[in-house]
């Protein structure tokens, strides 16, 4: 995936990202850090179409994501895995339907309405919710689980969508440092059993350095660095951070 | 030490609880809110001077015109056949009200309509107006259009719930969380299917309970459409009414407000049961 | 993707899932069959029982429905005095609301209930009442009580207004800020001024939202109840309908519409600035 000159902005004139460019390759485990503030969120959140940029390219599979319809960019969406910093499951459906939910994009409208999924599809649940440790907790509804154990039916329902891309905004700050740990551990085996490239944004920079494989830095809208881990050293940060490190 | 010296000798501002101009406006405005009070009762003329003996007869006419109710008179098969129909009206002017409102309160919801610029202000014109008009006058221009009877009262009630169920509706549509849809948004679900996945689980106790109290709502009015030739217990106060049976419209009155109140009642219980068991 | 005889060991799994499934749709299909069941029983006696079909035909519809479209301006300037009776009505029947409201928060709010529960569930019993009457029946308690005219319009109104008002305030004194309320304790007030200075400043904002969320709804029931013997509108719409003037009946209503919408409008902004 390559993304070209992107750029957002809101109706109030403010540039939130400022021309970023930068490329994914398919091994990659891309770790965005930079102060709060800084558009990662933004950023990610462009790729799939969920805010829409103002201007640049991205490029994914051959095609330029912003030149999608709507109905074209839901259907990309389905190879674009997502996990969020709050988890965002449906809190009064069970763990499975959860997962369950990553199918939908393949769903015709009225299957989904009676939540016929495939006998495929559930098999290939359960089987994703025992990867990620969850089996016995199948029927059990979503916010009856920690915080940790959410995350897991959250990586479980972006996997079940066979994605070729995984979108990952803040996928740590809602949980505790030790938590925090397993659950990279778990996304970096993963992303490595199906081969998928991440994109990752994460203000724990710790964490960053220990599981990414590559590492971009942004500040206020605008690429500061773009490198492997090993390069980052204090000054790195300090400019990235704007200081705010020393 | 200089601080306090000086405190000491400057002169303290005096305070008052009202200054020159805001004590004006004070006085002013309670002079005018009396002046529009007695301007009122001087316009619907009411005439004050017998007000004080008008609410003491209040109690006498009620007891020697109205009292004792005739409760025979709700006892009859009739007004029992009565009761029963002003429910199914209200039954099932609720059920369709709310199959009606749950589209028009999805399209009226801002933050989830399929399409701001058409759907949204379509939906909330629909809402607004079923709101605006009085119940009572909706069942009025229909019962001149399709004649006297359940139906008109029935259709009537849908358009009142529509408006009424309408708007709750929609409000619990806003004030859901974004991050669920934001979720099944990423994984390629069109619109209707993040309605039912991300907002539908979010709103369906909100809902549910709302549905309840709509119709709660509903029966109370379904009571009274009678009154204008819609059918239900309305119809035989009416009648009392036309034929001055004193003692028949305080039994029925008295039957409407005890059966309205035993509704509320059973429609709180099944509310409080609801939130319990799902919470 | 793992070979398909790896899955088989979740059949198991799957196959408990599907039966919890078809329990649980079950359950689902039952209460859906129930409602069905009613609807069609109520349906019936609607539509085949009471109705009359022979009499009702496109034609006969058609011709009322253009009746009312033949819309009669020449009455519109003798709805003005009513229309403003209309609105004077409501407000004094909001005022009334008000005044009889204060007591009956009082006594349903839990926490400064005078007698604890006792007087919480006489309270509680008040706002009920008020509430779960119709408007057309507190009408017509009060024309009989004190005969046709403005005033029983004004007294229904001002007790069919005590429930939503006194309900709120008293739920918005039940969640008070304690901060002030100890405070006042504090410097030794008297139970009387703990009420007026430690929890009515912080009430006041919402009784008086609710208060002008109130007129705006009375507006709206202050239209009808001329039809019960009450001034206003709703007595010229009953005049127009004693005529069987259907332009007429149709020009009230579009007068109807423009004060409610004028109210609407109002208190919107009222509350914008009270809030």
């Amino acid at each position: 995936m390559q993304v070209k000159d992107l750029r957002v902005s809101y109706t109030a004139g403010r540039e939130i990202l400022k021309g970023v460019s930068f490329d994914v390759a398919a091994d990659d485990f891309l770790a965005i850090i930079g102060p709060s503030g800084a558009g990662k969120s933004t950023l990610i959140r462009c790729v799939n179409r969920l805010v829409e940029p103002t201007g640049g390219a991205i490029v994914f599979g051959g095609r330029d994501l912003l030149k999608l319809s709507e109905a074209e960019m839901r259907h990309e969406r389905r190879n674009i895995g997502m996990i969020f910093q709050e988890f965002n499951l449906i809190e009064r459906l069970s763990v499975i339907d959860n997962v369950l939910t990553g199918r939908l994009g393949y769903t015709g409208t009225w299957r989904s309405l009676f939540r016929m999924y495939t006998k495929e599809d559930i098999r290939n649940a359960v089987r994703l919710l025992d990867r990620v440790g969850l089996i016995e907790h199948l029927d059990k509804r979503a916010d009856k689980l920690s915080g940790g154990q959410r995350q897991r039916v959250g990586i479980a329902r972006a996997l079940i969508q066979n994605p070729k891309m995984l979108l990952i905004d803040e996928p740590t700050s809602s949980l505790d440092p030790k938590i925090a740990r397993e659950v990279m551990g778990l996304i970096r085996e993963i992303a490595c059993e199906f081969r998928v490239p991440v994109l990752c944004n994460i203000h724990d920079v710790d964490l960053a350095l220990e599981f990414c494989t590559r590492v971009i830095g942004l500040q206020d809208g605008v690429k500061r660095f773009d490198g492997p881990p090993a390069e980052i050293d204090k000054h790195v940060l300090a400019d990235i951070y704007a200081m705010e490190v020393l | 030490m200089s601080v306090a010296t000086t405190s000491q000798t400057r002169a303290l501002p005096e305070w008052r609880r009202f200054r020159f101009p805001q004590s004006l406006y004070k006085y002013g405005a309670v002079i005018g809110a009396l002046a529009f009070i007695y301007w009122s009762l001087e316009m619907l003329r009411i005439d004050v001077e017998r007000l004080p003996g008008m609410l003491g007869r209040m109690g006498e006419v009620l007891s020697e015109r109205y009292w004792p109710p005739a409760v025979s008179h709700v006892l009859e098969a009739g007004y029992l056949q009565a009761v029963i129909d002003t429910f199914q009206m209200s039954y099932v002017a609720t059920v369709v009200g709310m199959l009606i409102a749950i589209p028009l309160a999805w399209f009226g919801a801002y933050n989830m309509t399929p399409s701001r610029r058409f759907l949204y202000p379509v939906a909330r014109v629909i809402v607004m107006t079923c709101r605006s008009v009085h119940e009572m006058i909706w069942t009025i221009v229909i019962v001149a259009i399709v004649g006297f009877g359940m139906l008109p009262g029935t259709l009537a009630m849908t358009l009142f719930c529509i408006g009424f169920a309408g708007k709750l509706l929609s409000e619990a549509v806003e004030a859901i969380r974004v991050g669920p849809v934001e979720a099944i948004r990423a994984s390629g679900a069109n619109e209707f299917q993040v309605f039912v996945f991300a907002v539908l689980p979010q709103v369906r106790v909100a809902w549910t309970g709302i549905a309840i109290y709509t119709w709660d709502v509903v029966f109370r009015a379904a009571t009274v459409v009678g009154f204008f030739g819609a059918g239900g217990m309305g119809h035989f106060l009416r009648e009392s009414v036309q034929r001055v049976e004193s003692n028949q419209v305080a039994a029925i009155l008295l039957s409407i407000v005890v059966i309205v109140m035993i509704a509320e009642l059973v429609s709180a219980w099944i509310r409080s049961r609801i939130a319990g068991a799902i919470a | 993707m793992a070979a398909n005889a790896d899955l088989s060991r979740y059949d198991a799994e799957v196959e408990k899932l599907a039966a919890w499934r078809a329990r649980s749709r079950r359950v689902r299909y039952t209460i859906y069959f129930l409602i069905a069941a009613l609807i069609a029983w109520s349906v019936e006696a609607i539509v085949v029982g009471d109705t009359d079909w022979s009499r009702i035909t496109w034609a006969s519809m058609l011709d009322t429905a253009k009746r009312f479209m033949a819309v009669d301006f020449t009455i519109f300037t003798n709805l003005l005095l009513p229309a403003l009776e209309t609105v004077l009505m409501a407000t004094l029947g909001t005022l009334v609301g008000l005044v009889l409201a204060v007591p009956v928060a009082w006594l349903g709010a839990m926490n400064i209930s005078p007698l604890g529960k006792a007087t919480y569930g006489i309270g509680r019993l008040l706002m009920t009442l008020s509430r779960s009457v119709h408007e057309i029946v507190w009408g017509l308690i009060f024309v009989a009580a004190v005969g046709l005219g403005a005033l029983a319009g004004v007294l229904a109104m001002g007790v069919r207004s005590i429930g939503f008002i006194s309900k709120t305030v008293a739920e918005a004194i039940e969640d008070v800020n304690p901060g002030p309320v100890e405070a006042m304790r504090a410097v030794g007030a008297n139970r009387f001024q703990i009420l007026l200075f430690g929890i009515l400043p912080q009430v006041i904002p919402v009784f008086v939202g609710n208060v002008i969320f109130e007129w705006d709804v009375n507006i709206r029931r202050s239209t009808i109840m001329g039809l019960v013997g009450a001034g206003g509108l709703g007595l010229a719409l009953h005049r127009q309908m004693a005529a069987y003037n259907y332009g007429g009946i149709a020009t009230v209503i579009i007068v109807i519409l423009l004060l409610i919408i004028a109210g609407e409008i109002i208190s919107y902004y009222a509350r914008k600035a009270v809030i």
